[in-house]
């Protein structure tokens, strides 16, 4: 399968310590509306963001799980989370949305590699 | 090689301003073009009008407007992230019924597909952040 | 692809990158990555087979590294460097 012209985000931030991550994927959602695939790659405080639990409307912050499931919409359906992101924060698989895969941790060189364009956020 | 720039970081908050700023004009001495700069997040700040640093400092500002007329760079700035910091130009504070506004040429509000677009022209896109 | 850190080596934004080198790959170390200069046991001076180590000199300098910047095993570049490894490198990743 080739990935040319597909897009990588990587997301690193935590919900509402930053606007980091809600910017992050507006990057995301932009390029997948201009008919891009993208896909979304979780590192670190990042994998917070898929925590399925999270309740909606913390108070006065906009949330983050609305946008979360509004990535398949956009046909962004590749969530992937390293297991050494998981084991950092104690969390197990079953704890996050759905659409999240969670992949071998050296399958990440290679990854990063494939996508022609890759993005930090 | 055409160059595009993505800045994050903030004038007098972070070290990126400075090091993209530099990175800009190593880029055109090796006889490259910069096509653009995008500002996002906290780089944003970069357009604001109203800093004022004293003046033993760079005014970041002064700086990006010397190389958009030196070297033809363009100054864009994401729109939804400027707004919500409360940077915005005329046209944007009279749309939104702001007394003031503290962005004007050559930074330009525009959106995120801006970036999108100066990456697809650009042989390199580079983060500073 | 040319990584391009400018937080410390021990730093969570490092990790995340050295998680991410692939053979072949080139990483430079600008603003207080430079601080890798003071760690020879660093991990990513040895990150992965074939990448070499770039240290930004100016930012070294700055902040008063340049003695062990000559100490060291890394390879020192000025701000045209800079521009010449991202001629070399198709992809440019930022870990900040």
């Amino acid at each position: 399968m080739s990935h040319e012209h597909e897009r990588l985000v990587i997301i690193r931030h935590a919900p509402y310590s930053s606007n980091a991550l809600r910017e992050g994927l507006d990057v995301a959602l932009v390029a997948a509306a201009f008919g891009q695939t993208v896909s979304l790659l979780f590192l670190g405080q990042g994998v917070l963001a898929l925590l399925k639990e999270q309740a909606a409307g913390a108070p006065g912050q906009k949330a983050t799980l609305p946008t979360i499931d509004m990535l398949e919409m956009y046909d962004i359906d590749q969530l992937l989370v390293p297991q050494s992101a998981l084991d950092a924060l104690n969390l197990q698989a079953a704890q996050l949305v759905d659409g999240a895969t969670v992949v071998a941790d050296d399958t990440l060189p290679e990854l990063v590699q494939r996508h022609s364009y890759v993005m930090n956020f | 090689m055409e160059y595009g720039l993505l800045v994050m970081g903030a004038p007098y908050t972070s070290a990126a301003p400075h090091s993209a700023l530099r990175f800009a004009k190593a880029v055109i001495s090796r006889g490259h073009q910069v096509a653009g700069v995008f500002f996002y997040q906290e780089g944003i700040h970069n357009a604001s009008s109203l800093m004022t640093p004293p003046q033993d400092e760079l005014n970041m500002r002064d700086a990006w407007i010397a190389l958009h007329h030196g070297h033809g760079v363009t100054l864009d700035v994401c729109i939804a992230a400027a707004l919500r910091r409360g940077v915005m130009s005329e046209a944007e504070a009279k749309r939104h019924g702001q007394a003031h506004f503290n962005l004007d040429a050559p930074f330009e509000l525009t959106g995120l597909g801006q970036l999108l677009t100066l990456q697809q022209r650009c042989d390199r896109l580079i983060t500073f952040a | 692809m040319l990584h391009v850190l400018n937080k410390p080596p021990h730093s969570e934004a490092a990790a995340q990158m050295l998680s991410t080198v692939a053979e072949g790959d080139g990483i430079l170390l600008i603003e207080d990555a430079v601080q890798a200069l003071l760690h020879a046991d660093w991990q990513g001076w040895d990150a992965a087979a074939d990448v070499s180590v770039c240290v930004l000199k100016e930012d070294a300098a700055s902040r008063g590294l340049s003695g062990a910047a000559l100490n060291s095993q890394a390879i020192l570049v000025d701000m045209e460097g800079f521009v010449e490894l991202t001629e070399q490198h198709t992809k440019i990743l930022s870990w900040y």
